[in-house]
């Protein structure tokens, strides 16, 4: 162990593992810690060897060895007091509960399952109880349901009031929803009242049992790194997750399950106002990308327009569409709306074909989830390339045509 | 009409690497950016207040050389700019950040009322979104996320286009109002020289904790209810199967769907019979 001029045994930090969350800047109690360039530096003068810093750092990047007291026995367990159950928020869109919705339903029996406990769906919106019959078949053992005119448009105010007065009557201990534009802004509205913690986009959620707390998993800095978050003392515990991230859980419309309507009173001050709906242009076949099974993906390298209509008979013939790299949309080339990536959309297809796609990592986190991954590109050293499932490596001019006709053939033979 | 802009700085992601041996961030020597989503905040705070009239005030909160990021922001034309910097915010999560935040714009607000607050839709290192709306929900502030499009302002009220589910939605409401936007709503212009020079001159006040009056175990590491457990590298996606087209293309090409045909053959009749539905 290192000693500084007045013996103290200090700690160190490994610059190569910091992460720059500047945790332990927070926590050191002498202020010795600063950043520099990017990664904290401890000053080993101040250093007063307490090892708070070690015991802070989530990326293990702090070296401290001195034997210190065990800490005080570990924190009792997260007390979740009189709050029961995982709810999950029951989002509308055009009539329908959303899929995300269900998929959160499949995966809160699972936790619900580990705590002993029930899942409730959170229900808003107008002329809805079929959505909440829904919601039963799906795994719901409870719905509460507030089905008013009021709520037939989103409203962050309204939907915001709505959902925190459900939270404090039911009182349950992890509140679910979609990361769609509208489970996000609801959900930071939800978490400020209730003086709670959020974690956004989740990929995965499990339960300690021990201390009954929610394991909330989620990428960070686009994407390179995992963190696993915790909220130790608040409840509910919240977390969006984005679509499609969860599986889908079988229906059965013979389960049985309480529907409950619950009253409600809309804020009285004078609200924004909903003008006008403007639905997503259907543009070329109209598909949605984050929906299809199969996705060819043009990059940088197969930004041609002569190549477009053979790419798109390619994802016909798997029964997808045709999606695009930040560079392709910046080029004018396909619109934003085909973009995949973390400025774009986030896909899992079952197939996802990546031409002249190089992988930087703001397209990977859209894409990674993809069941397999095909590259077509010349550079066999290029991001995608090295974690495809089946790279060709090749003019995808010369490669595309035969694979076309190749397929074709198979297919009839099948 | 006064216009505040809350920016972060952010390292520049797209420098991020992995080593490759211990499988974790490389974080040393990263450049800091301005989070583009706020820079396109700021540009759109700009306009408005170009067309309207009115000022610009640029917030951040982050250590002392966040100072650099504000300065990037006055290069675009903001008036002034407030750097919250203390010890005791260091460690925030996203609860407590929008909280550190609504102090100092009730701070500025009681000199120059406010009457647009407007974030970047997310910041490109966290990726939450949800700064914006906690910030809107402690001032009690309307709120429109995902703007894509000002529509334009009369008297108290702004109208702006949003994404939402499915398509987009023309919305109204009145001041005081936040707005998160998107990178498409605009482009943000390169500052001009005399803009830069007065960007280098300009003072940027310096807030504490004290300073705008905040309850201190709200603030910080402390007040988070959030805390990171641990971290990991992303389950990494081993390559697969090569085929070189620069040897023999045409047998490549068939040892190719020879392989995909037979391995994912159950991967391929999922899809198919979904086609047919």
């Amino acid at each position: 162990m290192p000693r500084n001029a007045g013996g103290k045994e200090i700690a160190e930090i490994i610059p190569k593992k910091c992460i720059g969350c500047e945790l332990c800047l927070a926590e050191c109690p002498v202020d010795a810690i600063v950043m520099e360039s990017g990664v904290a530096r401890i000053d080993a003068e101040k250093c007063i060897g307490c090892g708070k810093c070690f015991d802070v750092c989530p990326a293990g990047a702090v070296i401290f060895e001195k034997p210190r007291r065990k800490r005080a026995a570990a924190k009792k367990a997260g007390p979740s007091g009189d709050y029961q159950g995982v709810a999950v928020f029951i989002e509308v869109q055009k009539g329908r509960g959303a899929d995300v919705s269900w998929e959160l339903i499949g995966k809160a029996r699972e936790l619900a399952g580990k705590l002993g406990t029930k899942v409730s769906g959170f229900l808003l919106g107008n002329k809805v109880a079929s959505v909440a019959k829904e919601a039963v078949a799906y795994g719901c053992d409870i719905v509460y349901m507030m089905d008013k005119p009021v709520l037939q448009t989103y409203l962050s105010r309204v939907y915001g009031k709505a959902l925190v007065q459900l939270c404090q009557q039911v009182k349950p201990e992890v509140l679910l929803l979609g990361a769609t534009p509208l489970g996000r802004d609801v959900s930071s509205v939800v978490a400020t009242r209730l003086g709670t913690g959020l974690t956004a986009d989740c990929t995965g959620l499990d339960i300690d049992t021990e201390r009954r707390l929610l394991l909330m998993t989620r990428p960070t800095f686009g994407g390179s790194i995992m963190a696993t978050i915790l909220c130790q003392k608040e409840r509910p515990q919240m977390s969006t997750v984005r679509p499609r991230v969860m599986k889908m859980p079988e229906r059965d419309p013979e389960r049985q399950g309480e529907i409950l309507g619950i009253d409600f009173e809309p804020p009285q001050e004078e609200l924004p106002r909903v003008i006008e709906f403007i639905p997503e242009a259907a543009e070329g076949d109209g598909m949605d990308i984050t929906r299809v099974s199969a996705l060819v993906v043009l990059g940088k390298g197969a930004c041609n327009a002569r190549s477009l209509p053979l790419l798109e008979e390619l994802a016909g013939l798997l029964g997808g569409t045709v999606a695009c790299s930040r560079a392709v949309v910046e080029a004018g080339f396909l619109p934003y709306l085909r973009q995949v990536g973390q400025t774009g959309k986030t896909v899992a297809p079952k197939v996802y074909i990546g031409v002249g796609v190089s992988g930087a990592v703001q397209h990977l986190v859209g894409m990674q989830s993809s069941e397999k991954i095909v590259a077509i590109n010349t550079d066999r050293n290029a991001p995608l390339v090295q974690i495809a499932d089946y790279a060709l490596i090749g003019d995808y001019q010369e490669i595309v045509p035969q694979l076309l006709e190749g397929i074709k053939s198979r297919m009839r033979s099948r | 009409m006064h216009v505040v802009c809350c920016i972060k700085q952010v390292p520049d992601t797209t420098q991020v690497k992995i080593d490759p041996e211990t499988n974790t961030l490389v974080r040393a020597g990263v450049e800091s950016i301005v989070n583009p989503y706020d820079l396109v905040a700021t540009e759109v705070a700009v306009q408005l207040v170009e067309k309207y009239g009115g000022k610009v005030t640029v917030i951040s909160m982050g250590p002392s050389q966040a100072e650099a990021a504000l300065r990037e922001c006055l290069s675009l034309g903001a008036d002034e700019a407030i750097l919250l910097s203390d010890r005791a915010f260091a460690g925030a999560d996203t609860w407590v950040t929008s909280y550190t935040l609504s102090r100092a714009i009730v701070k500025i607000a009681e000199t120059d009322p406010v009457d647009i607050i407007i974030c970047g839709k997310q910041a490109i290192d966290g990726d939450t979104a949800q700064t914006g709306p906690g910030l809107a929900t402690w001032l009690d502030y309307n709120q429109f996320t995902y703007v894509a499009k000002i529509m334009g302002v009369e008297n108290d009220t702004i109208k702006v286009r949003r994404e939402v589910e499915g398509g987009s939605e023309i919305i109204t409401g009145k001041f005081p109002v936040l707005l998160t936007v998107e990178l498409e709503l605009t482009t943000v212009r390169y500052a001009c020289l005399p803009e830069l020079v007065r960007s280098l001159r300009q003072e940027v006040r310096v807030w504490g904790a004290r300073d705008i009056d905040a309850l201190p175990e709200r603030l910080g590491l402390k007040g988070s209810p959030t805390s990171v457990r641990q971290i990991f590298a992303p389950p990494v996606r081993t390559g697969g199967l090569v085929f070189d087209m620069g040897e023999d293309k045409g047998k490549a090409l068939t040892d190719f769907l020879d392989t995909f045909f037979e391995k994912e053959a159950g991967l391929l009749s999922t899809i198919t019979s979904e086609k047919q539905e």
